[in-house]
């Protein structure tokens, strides 16, 4: 059950402050050179809810780059699962669309009983310890399309706390019992949520739809492949053009594959720690003795978008992609899932 | 104790003997370990099914995929054949009785044997493909009764590696017709010579009705599985077990990724009609 309550925006830092006594607070903060990056709030002043898409995504703190699973000593295993109490504040709707899409995958809860399933206790237990605070994007990026795929700008449901910047206060709806707790803690700071509130909330709403640059339809470019009507002369030209840097799958908060490897100290003491791979290496698939089925890269290439944009949907009914446009930044081969699906539009099979 | 176990912790488990069986190849026999959240406490071992892998680790090496050799009822050991391939079973084969390995699993879907029931069954093995099938033939010889003719055809490069010899004459005494080929001629060697695909037709056997398990190399399955077909087998009484890197075993980490299939979780054993209708070995 959603629950809707007024916060005035002066009231937002003391929230944040005291939030951050019981755990740790997430925010985006404008680095150095300019970057946005989700960090450790010192002073909550420097957050900046001004950014565009991240770089990198916050999935890193459900399912950071390098996470060391447990320690080894000899024969004894010590589990260092991380099960750090955190706030996410100020995290886009698409993050958000992103994070329940693999949770539903790490999770292991499938509709398939055909099939064991295991739960990813690496994953589930920073997520079960996890709060995210969300705010939707009154002003999308040109590189954004979620509202392509209904994973923003703004979420019915699926968050934890959502909050709709209307000026001088922000709209905040609770989606989640933990969402909803945080604010029972603080009642006083919230007012109850008036007709004009309403009305400006849907006004911002509505405006923000107009904004988008991009329209895309992945549903038809599924189709398109599904019938065949793609061919490889096409991924060909694609992959000549994959510089197979990793930046899409790095930068993209649905992808979650990854390699596990020692970090030996000594001869019976270290740590096995899981880090981020891409299924664009070549070194990926290799198997003992150098075997490696997809040789090609037009084979990976195809890998990467057939999982995209045809296994997602068949496996959790979701497009393995929530339009936040991060690929589209990062690909220097301009081979991104905006401008790919553009080129599949338009392509005619010879 | 926690609420939930951490799937990537792997259990500590004793190497009881260490025999080397051929060229590079050894069998390690393991104390089955106590699966730490079995109810009850001490009771019950880890349980297992033919065609089922483990993942076994050493310390600073990692973790590779082994398909289980013994067969729970049979041996009172975990049964794990090695070939020394790459840089983690470079490790593990140098190990010994006494030492100690790290095991995760069972994991995979394993073999299907209800569907061979009342059945002839047949058994195709090429090279170090006999490991999984070995536990599967126990498996069967258990149940005998239930199944109809069992044949193994078993092919091997060289007459020094065909493993598992002593298991062979215990089969052909126990009814198994066993059929072994290698690959090239050789003054010591008085049977078959060529590829197993060329000694099917000598399986006396009604390939309409009957049921075939395959294993080995890929290419050796797929020209395998082309010919069963050939000879009228349906597809869905053919099965294979595929390989792939794998790192978790669990269906996460995408590393045996082929088509819509975690070969890991959904497979690793498919019939040859899953193989056609789910392109597994798609892009």
């Amino acid at each position: 059950m959603i629950k809707e309550l007024i916060l005035n925006k002066n009231y937002l830092s003391y929230w944040l402050r005291q939030l951050r006594k019981e755990m740790e607070l997430i925010g985006p903060m404008k680095d150095f050179n300019g970057d946005f990056v989700f960090r450790g709030v010192e002073q909550i002043h420097e957050i900046s809810l001004e950014c565009p898409a991240s770089m990198p995504s916050p999935k890193e703190f459900v399912f950071p780059q390098v996470e060391e699973m447990f320690e080894y000593t000899g024969e004894e295993i010590n589990d260092l699962r991380n099960n750090k109490k955190r706030v996410i504040f100020g995290i886009r709707s698409c993050d958000i669309s992103a994070i329940n899409l693999i949770e539903r995958f790490f999770s292991g809860r499938s509709e398939s009983t055909r099939i064991k399933r295991f739960e990813d206790s690496c994953y589930m237990s920073r997520r079960r310890n996890s709060l995210f605070i969300s705010i939707g994007c009154n002003n999308p990026e040109p590189t954004c399309f979620c509202n392509s795929l209904g994973t923003g700008p703004f979420l019915e449901s699926g968050f934890d706390i959502q909050l709709t910047d209307l000026g001088d206060r922000y709209f905040v709806q609770t989606g989640s019992y933990s969402g909803e707790r945080v604010i029972a803690s603080f009642k006083h700071l919230f007012e109850n949520v008036q007709k004009q509130d309403y009305d400006d909330q849907y006004e911002i709403m509505l405006s923000a739809q107009t904004k988008f640059e991009k329209r895309i339809n992945l549903e038809e470019i599924r189709e398109k492949i599904l019938a065949g009507d793609v061919s490889d002369s096409f991924w060909e030209w694609v992959a000549t053009r994959c510089f197979e840097c990793g930046g899409c799958v790095y930068e993209c908060p649905v992808c979650t594959c990854f390699n596990i490897v020692e970090r030996p100290e000594t001869e019976d003491k270290g740590k096995r720690v899981r880090i981020w791979d891409t299924c664009l290496f070549k070194g990926f698939t290799r198997m003992a003795g150098g075997n490696i089925p997809a040789e090609k890269k037009i084979m990976r290439i195809k890998r990467w978008w057939f999982h995209k944009l045809l296994y997602y949907p068949e496996q959790f009914k979701k497009f393995g992609c929530v339009g936040c446009g991060r690929c589209t930044i990062t690909c220097p081969g301009r081979i991104d899932i905006a401008t790919i699906s553009q080129k599949i539009k338009k392509w005619r099979p010879e | 104790m926690k609420r939930d176990k951490n799937i990537y912790l792997p259990l500590r488990a004793k190497i009881k003997e260490a025999l080397n069986i051929g060229n590079d190849v050894k069998l390690f026999k393991v104390i089955p370990p106590h699966p730490p959240f079995s109810k009850g406490g001490k009771g019950g071992f880890i349980d297992y099914l033919p065609g089922q892998f483990f993942m076994v680790g050493k310390w600073g090496s990692g973790e590779v995929p082994i398909s289980i050799a013994s067969t729970k009822g049979l041996h009172k050991h975990i049964e794990l054949v090695i070939r020394r391939v790459g840089t983690v079973t470079t490790a593990l084969n140098k190990l010994k009785a006494g030492d100690t390995l790290w095991l995760r699993g069972p994991y995979g879907n394993g073999f299907n044997t209800d569907s061979a029931k009342k059945r002839d069954v047949v058994f195709i093995a090429g090279g170090i493909g006999i490991v999984p099938l070995r536990s599967l033939i126990n498996f069967i010889l258990l149940n005998k009764k239930q199944y109809g003719k069992i044949f193994l055809l078993y092919g091997a490069k060289n007459p020094f590696e065909i493993l598992f010899e002593e298991d062979i004459k215990v089969w052909n005494k126990k009814g198994v017709e066993v059929i072994l080929a290698v690959d090239v001629e050789d003054k010591r060697w008085k049977g078959n010579v060529g590829l197993v695909t060329e000694h099917i037709g000598k399986i006396k056997v009604d390939f309409k009705k009957a049921c075939a398990y395959v294993c080995g190399p890929e290419i050796m399955i797929k020209n395998t599985m082309k010919e069963l077909s050939l000879k009228g087998m349906p597809d869905k009484q053919i099965a294979t077990t595929l390989e792939a890197r794998m790192k978790c075993g669990t269906g996460k980490c995408g590393q045996c990724y082929h088509g819509a299939e975690y070969i890991c979780t959904n497979g690793s054993v498919y019939t040859y009609e899953e193989i056609k209708k789910r392109k597994v070995y798609g892009p």
